[in-house]
Order: structure tokens, then sequence, then C-alpha cells
């Protein structure tokens, strides 16, 4: 029997192509976090291959957030909640949400990216797993179904190489680059797309309190890249590179 | 026999030896075929109507003009092939005896009869001569299959079918004419003017009896007749067609610089809920007449850089693909043509370039992307590039404020600077984020300032022309930022606008103006040959290394500008400038077009290497390039290529720079 | 004094030595703590742990701890920091403890600092430093609750110094009973580099085409890259002619890398490569082409012949 539901989570960041700017502070465009991309984009072509029936998305974030769930639904989710928070939580108090929102959509499983490329700290699948108390697979690049959909294997990639393991359904999926590419998402798209209703929930709706246990203090730019200078020999060089640059 | 000479009574019966209830036979044969042959023109008239309406050019005026061009004097056939030899001699044939038989048949059922005398003996010579030409065009043409055997031509039984079918209409046609000559005993000066059949009598027919030749000249006469109904129900199903829909459709392709695509609305996508081309039918009509039109000759394929490269492409297949589909009653395109081959399109325009009937493929994968894109169907490096269009302003996803840096040092006017500059300098995306092709928007402001030109950039308002997005097939991205750069330029008054990129160039000049921008736009190449003629350029170029110029499609094929470029890199010793087979408007692809720069490829398929291997066997030191995309793929491409260590690749601007610098770069 | 439960990661060529470095962290908050390793037949492996003042040596050795599953490791980890009454569980930065670690946090109730890259001790709490935005932001991070996790990266810390005590070992009861069982090891791609893994190597030395062959380039990148104990890369244009596997691909379609040490040989430097490398801490290109784009990005460039440099390269750091 294939499954009914995945549930995709997603985040809203500020387009990684525009973190080299200057000008961070001011608010650059924003885009699905890449790996999120690839999630919803796994979860689509299960769809379309007949593993699930439905893959609903959620995001967590204020109204202006609503330009990415279209692009997401523009991609091909079915549904998405959003639940209306504009704070800045930790991966803990996201986890801990989207717990709930698991409690209530009762997915089939629920896979997201390995992490969000703004805030890079690669916590909420496994989080999220660790308070369902479902199996994990974190960073992976493939994933087959088994035993009539009641588990997963997962290839995944680590330190050492690629490992292969297996998972019992329910279970939270993260999601490494070489799953998959995603698709484009054009204007047509994106114009379907704005038909769709956002469904809109708030954590007292969905029961819980949650208060973010990171606090991020200030922010600052790492220090720049001093200009470059050519070398003469290959002694010259390897002098550099010991006493100046201390790399040896 | 011994009569006198009375041109006046040079005629011939018409229906000689064929008796009233024949002739009742022959004609309800002929109606019921040229009936079969209009019924199957008219379900081919149905076919192209469930297409989008119109699409069709309007101007008669084209029309005729086309027709003389491209149907009559047949511009596109004429090379020096046998296979445009035979077409001639076919063609030819074809049309002299179709016009041959209608004037015969107004003859001899119009209300006056001028099937006599000196016409009658002008019409049999005539009619013989191209007859002639006929039956050697279809032997040719069998000699070419049977030998020769091109790949791109396609081979089939049908084709000996057909081949069969007009030598034996030929070859019959004689046999009735000698039989005749020989039964009625035609005098000789008159026999004379049919000159193939009395040839053929006095050789082989010697020694037969009246009677019999009457008789072998009935029957042959029905054989002829018969196989001439063949012919006509054979028209509508097989290459043949093309007699009817090549003259269609190159009259009614509509009028439109090469390098524009059509643009598309939010409101027919609406209509049709599809973006471009899903299904057949969504199509416009003239494109579905299009697709009658190909008689397979393959011009097209031959001149494919993807199908070369061994990319799963040829031109003409995708016609012929959607042409069996159309004949199976239409449905969905992309199941007949895989995604792949669609994005293997260069959109170089060669095979648009080659076509004799003007099919358009270009345009038909053109608008079968756009679904792709629709759909969804995009992924990987191209997608990423569309996007940093999209969120960037430009392809190389690097933040637009950056779009001077290739200008440091250079003290580049501005258009806020300098708001009353003459020329716009359009950098374009490639030589203001790519490292090597920096260069080039160096060496282009540097000649500029050189030769004192008032000029300007756009710097951070610069934004990508949308090409890359047009092509790949996002057109509504194309559109915003079309719509973007065209108030941008209103807004400092732009007039003329000069730049390094071909393919800026062919967007703002020829597809600005679907969106209300209309401006004197010209290639560096231009700007810069223009000045040397004027002397405020004046390069040194004696002692040079010998040079050979890589056209690029968007400037030479598509825009036409083929001197300028070669002007610029002229030099007084004309031994050091080669010439690549494939050059000028004949020039091959670089690989990078159609959005191809952003795919991932296999290197056993690169077209690049292709061009290189042609650009090393000049034996020139340099591969001169007017386009940073043309730059980037053949610096590639020669790093792939044996001997492309010898050669290096430079635009026209670093070459002329370089020799500008030689002789004292303030000129003038 | 605040207590902290170090987990130690281990394979199959013995300890990690990276992952000792959050003793290291560990000293410069002022902490306590104990050291958690976790599989079976740990035997051999306890006595190094001894000698680095750590409160204990804590072994969790069972048969079904054999594979690094995350459910089962994770349900461990926190029920020995609930025990040791720690209030901070630490790893090095791993996809071992990216894994583990933050289900740890989900089961000990407590939020989690990534990647730590220092820590400031400001009005008595301490402040942590960590990257965003793939290292093109700092951020200073402050925990509100009183227990937490953290993973540190290791190249920001040192490897610490051992000391002539010796910590005591304990043997943990494990109840296999009372383990998850939803996650199943099957199996792992056994490595055939002993170099470094691409993307987090502290070098990287990484070829272009003018290498010409797979074994210039495993002679002249690898050999360089061995001297330096740096990982193996390449551009695009090495791995299409068939010189290198796909999985050395540097680039934007490729592996980005961000190491302390990037040598680029005979790499001209193609828009799509520069985009990987550009975070790397040291540039150094060695190219024949004085004009070659890589060199505007190069801390140091050298011009020249490589097959000549290159091997210079070698000598003179083997020498040093």
């Amino acid at each position: 029997m294939p499954l009914a539901k995945i549930l995709v989570a997603f985040k809203s960041v500020p387009d990684p192509a525009d973190a080299g700017m200057s000008s961070h502070d001011i608010a650059s465009k924003f885009v699905i976090n890449p790996f999120d991309e690839i999630a919803i984009e796994e979860a689509l072509r299960m769809r379309e291959r007949g593993d699930v029936a439905e893959v609903a998305g959620v995001t967590i974030g204020p109204a202006a957030v609503d330009e990415q769930i279209r692009a997401a639904m523009a991609m091909g989710v079915d549904r998405v909640i959003r639940v209306d928070d504009s704070r800045a939580l930790d991966p803990y108090a996201i986890s801990r949400i989207l717990c709930s929102l698991v409690g209530r959509e009762q997915p089939s499983f629920v896979i997201m990216g390995k992490q969000a490329v703004d805030d890079d700290s690669n916590q909420v699948g496994q989080m999220l797993a660790g308070l369902l108390d479902w199996p994990q697979a974190t960073f992976v690049s493939k994933i087959e179904f088994l035993d009539n959909y009641s588990r997963a294997c997962c290839t995944r990639e680590t330190d050492s190489g690629l490992e292969v393991i297996e998972v019992s359904l329910p279970a939270v999926i993260t999601t490494d680059l070489r799953l998959n590419e995603p698709r484009y998402v054009s204007l047509p798209g994106l114009m379907k797309a704005r038909r769709k209703t956002i469904e809109v929930a708030t954590c007292e709706q969905l029961g819980i309190t949650v208060q973010p246990l990171t606090v991020i203090l200030s922010t600052a730019r790492p220090p720049k890249r001093p200009a470059g200078t050519r070398v003469d020999s290959i002694a010259d060089l390897v002098a550099r590179l010991k006493n100046d640059a201390k790399v040896l | 026999m011994g009569q006198p000479l009375d041109v006046n009574q040079a005629t011939r019966e018409v229906f000689g030896n064929i008796s009233p209830w024949m002739q009742v036979v022959f004609f309800a044969m002929m109606a019921l075929s040229i009936g079969l042959l209009v019924r199957q023109m008219i379900s081919h008239l149905w076919r192209w109507r469930k297409g989008r309406p119109g699409g069709f050019e309007r101007n008669p005026r084209v029309w005729l003009q086309r027709l003389v061009i491209y149907a009559l004097a047949q511009k596109r056939v004429h090379k020096k092939t046998l296979g445009a030899l035979l077409h001639l001699l076919l063609f030819s044939g074809f049309v002299i005896l179709t016009i041959g038989t209608t004037l015969l048949s107004i003859a001899h059922d119009g209300p006056y009869n001028f099937h006599h005398g000196w016409y009658y003996l002008i019409y049999e010579l005539t009619l013989d001569i191209f007859g002639v030409a006929f039956c050697a065009g279809c032997l040719i043409a069998m000699y070419r299959r049977a030998f020769r055997r091109p790949p791109a031509l396609g081979h089939d039984w049908r084709d000996w079918w057909l081949l069969g079918i007009l030598l034996s209409l030929g070859i019959t046609g004689f046999a009735v004419e000698a039989l005749r000559l020989h039964y009625t005993q035609v005098q000789p000066w008159l026999a004379h003017w049919s000159i193939v059949g009395w040839l053929i009598d006095r050789s082989m027919l010697q020694g037969l009896t009246i009677g019999t030749a009457q008789t072998m000249h009935l029957w042959t006469w029905w054989l002829h007749t018969i196989l001439v109904a063949i012919f006509f129900v054979t028209i509508p199903v097989d290459r043949f067609l093309h007699v009817i829909t090549g003259p269609l459709n190159i009259a009614l392709r509509p009028e439109r610089p090469m390098g524009a695509l059509v643009p598309l609305t939010i409101k027919e996508v609406e209509e049709t809920g599809r973006t471009g081309v899903h299904d057949l039918q969504n199509f416009n009509r003239q494109q579905l007449l299009s697709l009658d039109a190909c008689m397979e000759c393959g011009r097209c394929e031959d001149a494919c850089p993807a199908f070369a490269a061994g990319k799963p492409l040829s031109p003409k297949r995708v016609a012929m693909d959607l042409r069996d589909l159309m004949s199976l009653g239409g449905g969905d395109a992309h199941g007949v043509i895989p995604d792949e081959t669609l994005w293997a399109c260069t959109m170089c325009q060669a095979c648009v370039q080659e076509c004799p009937v003007l099919i358009g493929h270009v345009d038909l994968i053109s608008d079968l992307r756009r679904d792709l894109i629709g759909e969804g169907k995009l992924f990987g490096p191209p997608a990423k590039i569309l996007q940093q269009v999209a969120n960037q302003s430009n392809p190389y996803g690097r933040p637009n404020n950056e779009r001077l840096a290739w200008a440091e040092g250079l003290d580049v006017p501005t258009a806020d600077s300098n708001p009353n500059f003459e020329y716009l300098l359009w950098i374009g995306c490639a030589a203001s984020f790519d490292p090597r092709a920096q260069k080039i928007a160096r060496a282009t402001a540097q000649l500029l300032k050189a030769a004192g030109v008032n000029f300007a950039v756009l710097g951070k308002e610069e934004t990508c022309t949308g090409d890359p997005a047009r092509r790949i097939g996002d057109e509504f991205l194309f559109q915003e930022r079309a719509q973007t750069n065209v108030a941008t330029l209103s807004r400092h008054k732009v007039g003329r606008i000069v730049t390094p990129c071909p393919h800026c160039y062919n967007t703002l000049k020829n597809e600005y103006p679907q969106f209300g921008g209309e401006y004197e736009v010209e290639h560096h190449s231009n700007l810069l040959a223009k000045l040397m003629a004027d002397g405020k350029l004046q390069p040194d170029a004696a002692g040079e290394e010998t040079v050979t110029l890589h056209d690029p499609c968007y400037l030479a094929r598509v825009n036409g500008e083929i001197e300028a470029p070669r002007a610029v890199i002229a030099s007084p010793n004309e031994h050091k400038t080669r010439e690549m087979p494939r050059c000028g408007k004949k020039t091959f692809c670089c690989g990078a077009g159609g959005g191809r720069m952003w795919f991932e490829e296999p290197p056993t398929q690169r077209v690049s290497n292709l061009r290189a291997e042609e650009a090393v066997a000049t034996g020139a030191q340099v591969l001169a390039t007017a386009c940073p995309f043309c730059l980037n793929m053949m610096s590639d491409g020669l790093a792939n290529t044996k001997g492309g260590e010898r050669m290096k690749a430079l635009d026209i601007s670093e070459i002329l720079l370089a020799r500008q610098k030689r002789a004292g770069l303030t000129g003038r | 004094m605040a207590k902290s439960l170090i987990v130690i990661e281990h394979g199959p060529s013995g300890l990690k030595r990276s992952s000792l470095h959050p003793m290291t962290f560990a000293r410069q908050v002022g902490d306590s703590y104990a050291l958690l390793l976790l599989g079976h037949r740990l035997d051999a492996l306890a006595p190094t742990l001894q000698s680095y003042d750590a409160t204990s040596v804590l072994l969790a050795d069972h048969p079904a701890l054999a594979e690094p599953l995350a459910d089962r490791y994770a349900a461990v980890i926190a029920e020995v920091a609930c025990k040791e009454s720690a209030q901070t569980v630490i790893a090095s930065s791993s996809t071992f403890s990216k894994d583990v670690l933050p289900r740890v946090a989900a089961l000990f109730e407590a939020p989690m600092v990534s990647d730590v890259l220092a820590v400031e001790n400001i009005d008595g709490v301490s402040t942590y430093k960590r990257a965003t935005h793939a290292g093109s932001m700092l951020a200073n991070v402050r925990v509100t609750s009183d227990r937490c996790v953290l993973t540190i990266r290791p190249t920001s810390f040192a490897m610490p110094a051992p000391s002539s005590s010796l910590s005591p070992i304990e043997k943990l009861p494990v109840d296999e009973t009372s383990l998850p069982k939803g996650m199943q090891f099957i199996s792992r791609e056994e490595r055939v580099s002993d170099r470094p893994d691409l993307s987090d190597a502290r070098v990287v030395v990484s070829g272009g085409r003018p290498l010409k062959d797979t074994e210039t380039f495993e002679r002249l990148v690898g050999g360089l890259a061995d001297v330096l104990g740096g990982a193996v890369g390449a551009t695009r244009a090495a791995v299409d002619c068939g010189m290198v596997p796909n999985d050395y691909q540097i680039g934007q379609t490729g592996k980005i890398v961000a190491p302390e040490l990037y040598i680029g040989i005979g790499i001209s430097g193609a828009i799509q490569h520069l985009a990987g490398i550009k975070d790397s801490r040291v540039i150094v290109a060695i190219n024949k082409d004085p004009e070659a784009p890589i060199f505007q990005m190069a801390t140091y460039g050298l011009v020249g012949d490589l097959h000549q440099l290159v091997p210079e390269l070698i000598e003179a750091l083997r020498r040093a």
C-alpha cells in the first residue's frame, strides 16, 4: 500500500547567492532553503512515482514567507501550513512546533533539508526525530522503500563515505545535496499556485508554548581577504605560507 | 510523306489511337485520382486547422517575393552538390511538364485550339528537353541513393517506389511519343521536333509494323496514364507532398528577424492552460503546415552542431516526428520529442538558414521548451542559472552592484557621470562577471576612450537582457528583464547602444522592439571598424600573428554582420588572416547558444571541440572571436584539442587593443 | 563547577583524534568533564582516554552499539548525561556528531549550538561564536537554559595536552531491550583513500587540465596533498577528461570547499571553479599564464611551469 502523506518542512532563507554582498543587513531576496528544496523535489518525485498520495508542506514564519510557500506550491506541493510566528526561533523551538504539527497531520514520514543555509545549524530533523521517538536518516542521497512501504532504505553521506541504513516508517529523513536536482519554477507555475490557499496555524492553536533558548547577541562579518601577492619562487612561497599565513 | 513543308500543318491528334469509350475511362480515372488528391489535401488542411489560429504572413508582396526567391529560383536548394543538381533537373522537368500538360488540356478542351504550327513545334521540343532533364534527375537521384547514400537524407523503400514512379512516367512518356511517331508515320521534319521520340523510333523501333506499333502505343499510353493517376494519389502521402506544401509554407511563414522569438502573453497561457506547446495543437496553424512541408532532405541535420557532436537532436527528426504525430491525429508532443532532444539545441539557426522550405525549427523547439519550463521539467545547473537571472539579475549569480568590477582603474564614464553620452556601452553579464571575458569589456572601453567616443555604461543599473531565459524557455522571466531594461534605457534617454556581446546585441536589436524598446544597436566590431575607417583608431597591424575568425552565430548568421569583425582584425599582409571552411553566415556554433552555455555536457558531445579542431586545422596562431561566450567555449575547446595549445583565443577587441597600444594608445 | 559530558568518536582505525579537542574547550570554560565512548569491544581504546584529566572515562560497550545508529546512541548519551548530572554535552563537529547530538538535545530537553568556533565569558555567561551563512557571517550566541548541547569545530580548539594522572574507567550497563530498534545498519562504503574528505579537509590541493593524465595528476597533486595531509580536488575539465573521478570536482556544480589552505595547480580559474573555493582562508595558485583569473583571487600566486615547480614544492615541504 503506497503511503498516504509526506510532510515536508521547509524554511525561507536569504538567497545564498547574495551571501557575498556587502549589504547583508539590507533584506535581500528570500528563497526556499536549497536543502529543503531538494526535500520537496524528492517528495514530489515520490508522489509522481505513485509512492505517496499527498505532499503536505509546513513552514514557520510571518506572512512574508508566503512567497516561498507559493514557490513550493508551484513546484507541486499539494498544500502548505504556515505556523505564524515571527520570532527568531531556535532549532529546538522549531522542532517542538513541528512535533506538535506532526501529531495533528499524522504523516507517513517527514522529510526536510539537512540544514538551513542561513543558520547552518543542522539540528531540526534530528531533534524532531528525537522528540517523536521516530527513527531518523540524515544526510541522505538515496531513498528506496521496502517491504510494502513499511521501511525505507537510505544511503547517507558521511565523512567516511557512503553508509546504508534501513529505517522503519514513520521516520524523519534529512536530505543532502546529491539526492536530486530540484525542478525550476516559472511565473505561470507561480500564478497557478496563487490560487491555492495557505493554511495558517498558530502555536496556541497547536496547543504549545515555545520560547527560543538560544539568542543571537550580535553578528559580524569575518575579516576580509587581504589583497593577493605574487611570489617569485617556491622558497618564497613556503616562507610566506609558514610565516605570514601560518598554514604550514 | 513527300508532302510540302507546311508549318501550319504541324500538330497532332490529342487522343489519337484512343477510342471515345477509352477516353471516358481516362477522364473517370483522372477525376478519381485528382479527387483523391484533393480529398487528401483537405484532410491535411483539417490537420493544420487543429492548431492555434493565425501565425500566417498576411502581406501578399512578401508571399510573391518569397515564392520567386525560394520556390521558383530555389535559393536555398542551390549548392555545388549532386543533390542540388538533381533537384534542379527534377524541379524544372516537373514544372515544365506540368505546365505543358495543363496547356495541352486547355488547348484540347478549351474554346480555341492553339496546339499547332510553330507553337506546337516549340512545345514538342521543349517538353522533350525537359523530359530528358526529368529522367536524368531521376537517374541521378537513384545513383545517389544507391551509391552515395548521404545519411542525412534518410533511406526507405518508399523512396525507390517514388523514384520508380517518376522515372517510369518519363520513360513511358517517351515510349508513347516514339510509338506514335512510328505508327502515324510522321514526316521526318516534323518528327525531328519530338527529338527524343524520334531518336527512339529510329534506333529501336525500326522493323516494327504499323499495326503492332499502334497496339503497343495503346498499351504504353494506358501504362503512362495509370502512372499519372498513381502519381496524383501519391503526392499527398509522401515526400512528393512538398511540391504543394513547400511553396505554401514559403509564402505563409511569418516575416520576422531570424533572431527574434515570438512573445507569449499571460492571456494566451490562461486561455490554453499551457505555457508554449504541450499538445501538437498548441502550435499555430502555420507551424503545423510547415511540418508537412518537410521533404526530409536533411540539409538541416547536416548543418546542426548538436547532431554533429553526437547529441540526441536532429532538426529533421524533430519536424518529422511531429509531422508523424500530426498524421496520427495529434496529442502530447513530448511523447515523441524527448526532453534531452529539446535541451540539446544551441539555437544557432543553422537549420533554419538551410531549410529550403523555410521551416522554423528553432521556433518549434522554443515553443516545446517553454512547456517544459512551465511544467517544471528543468533541473540542475541551468535551473540555477534562471534563478540567478531572476534573483541577482545576472546568470552568474553575482551581486549586481559588482557590475563595474571589470572597469577598475579605467575611469569609465557612467550614465550618471556622463548623462550626455552618444553611445551606451552595454557590457553584458559575461564581460561584466566572467574574469576572462572582463578583458573584452576593458579592451572595448579603452579603445572607445582612445578614439574619443562619447560613451557611458549603466553600471549596476544594467541587468541581464533576459536572452538566456528566453532561449531556455522561461519567456516571462525574459519579459520581466526586458521591461525592466527598457525602462532603464528610456530613463537615460538611450538612442544608440554598442555592445561586445552578440546575444545582447540580438536581443536589444531584434527582441526589445516587441516591448517598446527601439534603439540603434551596434556590435562593438561594427563601431570599432568604423572608428578605424575614420582614422580615429590607427592600429599597428604589421608583423602580426596569423589569425582566423570564428564568426558568432548571433552576429554573422542571425544578424548578417560578417565584414566588421574581419575589418577589425585585418592585416596589411593578407596571408596573416585565414578562413575556416565554415565561416561567415555558414559559421558553425561554438556550442554555447540556446542556453547550452549553462548545461553540463559529456566531454564527448562538446560542439566546441569540433569547432576548435576546425580552427586548429587552419594553422593560425590566434583564434579571434567576437562574443564572450564563444571566447569561453573556444578556450575550452582549444584546451581539449590536439594542437590547441599552439593557438590562443582572443576577442577582436583584445587583438585591436594590442595593435593600438603598439601604435600609441592615444590614437588620432 | 559545571560538568560536561564529552562524546568521543572512533572508527576502524581507532580513536578520532579531532574528537578529543572538546576537552580543550571544556578546560577553557572551566568545566570538569567525563568522556563517553560508545561502541562494541572498546577495551583497547579506553586506556588512551585515561590521561586527559577527565573525571571518568565511561564506556557503553555492547553489541547493540557496534554501529553508530542515532536513535540508540542518542538514548544512551542522554541517559548518561542525566545520570552524570552534566549540564553540557559536547562533541567535535563531524557527520557522526551532527547526526547524533541534536537528537540527544531533544531527549536531554536542551537547546544546541552547532559548530562553535570560539567561546567567550561575558558577565559570567558563556557566549559562543559560530559561523553562519556558509561562513560569510559570524554570530555570537548565548544559551538561556541551564543545559545545552554543543558541537565545536575541531580546527578552532587545539588537541588537549595529556596529563600524568589517570582517570578511572567505568563500564556502563547497557540494557538492550530499552534501546530503540527502528534503525538498522546495512553497509558502509570502504574508503579507498587515506586522504581526508574534501569538504572538511584543512588543506585541499586541486588540479586542472594541464596535468594531462591520471599518473601525473596523482604524482603532483596527490603527492603534494600527501605531504600536507590534505584532500585532493579537481576542476571540471580534469574530471571531464577522465583524469580523476567525479567526486573530486570542486566548483559551483561540484563540492564547495573552504579549507585553511587551498592550492590550485594548473587551474586558470573558470568562474564556476572559483565559486567553489572562494571561502578558503589561504589560496595558492601555480599557473603558467600570468593572466589567469585565479591570480585575482589567490593569496599567493606563482607563475611558472607546474611540472617543474610542484616537485620542487613537494621537496621543500618534505624538508621543512
